[in-house]
């Protein structure tokens, strides 16, 4: 069985984001890029999968700017077999929205029949969470969103979720999306060895209209901010004080 | 000119980064740089399978890079998370055993099962290899060490450890196998150790090894300097993020001009440093690239002191305690000027090479 895994390249998260001064966005002038970490998880669990003997193909997808390349690299370096870029606009601030992300992987599924979809729950830099959802609607397979445990076994898998209050186990019919939640696995680092090896292995290069697929936006971003400063803290001199105060805030 | 690092050289740096960023948080460091072996096995294990270790040593003598570049990005890393690791110590070990034809040593340092070091100095000696004392001489088919080295990076905990010492032909290197040293943690965390030899037999490897030998030490200055640049990138951060934090007379210290043009000054001399850092890299292997390597050492050496004393200047008091991280970066980066020659032994070596130059 074959699995694609898509992979976004998003700001590092140990970098502290910057609204651009006019508002109009996040500032990416200089900052470190990495892979989205949900889908560093992703790329991990199909290695898993490969290492366990379920998986014999691993093919990342990256779709966004040239630059997704060194993403790929990434991917390639942990253990991806191969990767696809599809170079889909030059503007390093342009994200290109779910549904058009959607488009160009169900593309992608029919070129390539992968027997399962291995993504991120969702991007950490515009939270989406819809592309794994959007994705399993347009090609009609079973989806499981929010994985903390996969297990494949033939022509299904049972995947644990995280819902809301705890953990539901579901089976769902392959060929399958599964999108990670966090607690799913611990990434492995790419070592030296496979950085180099990474070099050899074969990244070909697409646009969005080798799909036809229109990427243009339809929404429109109104404002970005800051989030409220948070406001100091005061010390209390007994739980009776501290009662009070929280009343006083109508916390209690 | 493109200064940015390659794609594999920035996922090194990137996979390094994470690793060190995930496994080495400062508590940990700080235990493990003052209590012997002065380095963590676990974490020399990790480097090792990461092929960090590997990264020391070309591809044709069983590593995975080798270059100056690959060493400095490593060094860059290891400087920005303080790593007390013991990484000098084993690229001058390793860059000597390679190539002396040690291939079978040299695969198990990189594997992490053994670990060495490299004992050049004394505590008479400069980094002049000249005024070396400590002498090899040849009794009935075995070769008899005797002399004092100091300043042995890294050999607290090695299996082996490889001497210079003097032979009739040059400076000759010998292996020593289960050394007894005498072990200390450096000011600024991490091994080091003496090595007093009295008719200590030894394994020769070469009579007369002094190309091999400069060649492993300047790139231990890269290392040196590389390793500063990344400290002092982290120490810069620190600072910058206090000043924009701590209130003074009601408002963030970031506020005042003064303290601005000093940050702006000090970040001016990290990217001076980091300038000379890829000279040296750059002219490293070619005729005169030790002038370079002199020239590096010397700038960061006056660069780092600067560095420790505005930071801990702009902090105040917090600047130097024990539990607050810059105090150690501080001290690593005042170090690091000692280590392989400080910067009077670099600027006589430049002047010197440069009078050479000329008569030449």
């Amino acid at each position: 069985m074959k699995a694609l895994v898509p992979v976004k390249r998003v700001i590092d998260y140990n970098v502290k984001v910057r609204v651009k001064a006019d508002g109009s966005g996040v500032d990416l002038a200089n900052v470190k890029m990495s892979m989205n970490p949900f889908d560093e998880i992703a790329v991990e669990e199909a290695i898993r999968l490969k290492e366990a003997g379920k998986v014999d193909e691993i093919v990342a997808v990256s779709i966004g700017v040239k630059q997704a390349q060194e993403t790929l690299r990434t991917a390639l370096a942990m253990g991806a077999d191969r990767a696809i870029l599809v170079v889909a606009t030059d503007d390093v601030h342009a994200d290109i929205e779910p549904l058009a992300v959607a488009k160009i992987l169900k593309a992608i599924v029919d070129e390539e029949q992968p027997g399962l979809v291995l993504c991120g729950k969702q991007a950490i830099d515009n939270d989406m969470n819809a592309t794994g959802q959007m994705l399993s609607a347009l090609l009609g397979w079973s989806q499981a969103t929010f994985a903390s445990e996969v297990d494949v076994e033939g022509n299904s898998a049972k995947i644990t979720r995280e819902v809301d209050g705890g953990l539901q186990t579901i089976s769902v019919k392959m060929p399958a999306i599964v999108t990670v939640d966090l607690r799913l696995n611990e990434p492995r680092y790419a070592s030296l060895p496979n950085i180099m090896k990474a070099k050899k292995k074969p990244l070909d290069e697409k646009s969005a209209a080798d799909y036809g697929v229109d990427v243009s936006p339809r929404l429109e971003v109104v404002k970005t901010e800051e989030p409220a400063q948070r406001a100091a803290g005061i010390t209390v001199g007994s739980v009776d004080e501290l009662i009070e105060k929280l009343k006083e805030a109508g916390a209690v | 000119m493109d200064f940015n690092l390659s794609e594999d050289h920035q996922l090194l740096s990137n996979t390094l980064n994470r690793f060190l960023g995930d496994n080495y948080d400062i508590e940990k460091r700080n235990e493990a740089g003052f209590t012997a072996p002065y380095h963590l096995q676990d974490m020399w294990n990790g480097l090792a399978e990461l092929g960090v270790i590997g990264a020391l040593v070309s591809e044709e003598k069983g590593g995975f890079g080798g270059s100056a570049e690959d060493i400095s990005v490593v060094f860059e890393e290891l400087g920005r998370s303080l790593c007390v690791e013991p990484m000098l110590g084993t690229l001058l070990a390793l860059r000597v055993l390679s190539d002396h034809g040690q291939d079978e040593r040299v695969e198990q340092i990189i594997s992490g099962e053994s670990r060495a070091a490299l004992a050049v100095y004394e505590p008479n000696m400069s980094c002049d290899l000249s005024a070396m004392e400590a002498t090899a001489v040849e009794q009935d088919g075995v070769w008899r060490l005797n002399g004092r080295k100091s300043a042995i990076y890294g050999a607290p905990g090695s299996d082996f450890v490889v001497v210079a010492a003097k032979t009739e032909s040059g400076t000759g290197l010998f292996f020593l196998e289960n050394p007894v040293l005498i072990c200390a943690a450096m000011v600024d965390g991490g091994g080091v150790a003496d090595l007093v030899m009295e008719n200590t037999a030894a394994e020769c490897l070469a009579l007369d090894a002094e190309t091999s030998l400069t060649s492993a030490l300047d790139l231990g200055r890269i290392a040196l300097c590389a390793e500063a640049v990344g400290a002092m990138s982290a120490l810069q951060d620190l600072t910058v993020d206090y000043l924009k934090q701590r209130k003074q007379f009601g408002t963030t210290l970031s506020s005042f001009q003064a303290l601005q043009h000093r940050a702006v000054n000090m970040q001016i001399e990290i990217e001076q440093c980091r300038s000379i850092v890829i000279s040296a890299v750059g002219q490293f292997g070619q005729p005169g690239g030790e002038r370079n390597v002199s020239m590096a050492k010397n700038l960061i050496g006056r660069a780092g002191r600067l560095m420790s004393e505005e930071s801990i200047q702009l902090h105040g008091g917090i600047g130097m305690t024990w539990e607050y991280p810059g105090a150690h970066f501080a001290k690593r980066l005042v170090m690091i000027d000692h280590q392989l020659g400080d910067q009077n032994d670099h600027a006589m070596r430049l002047i010197a090479t440069g009078a050479k130059q000329l008569v030449d």
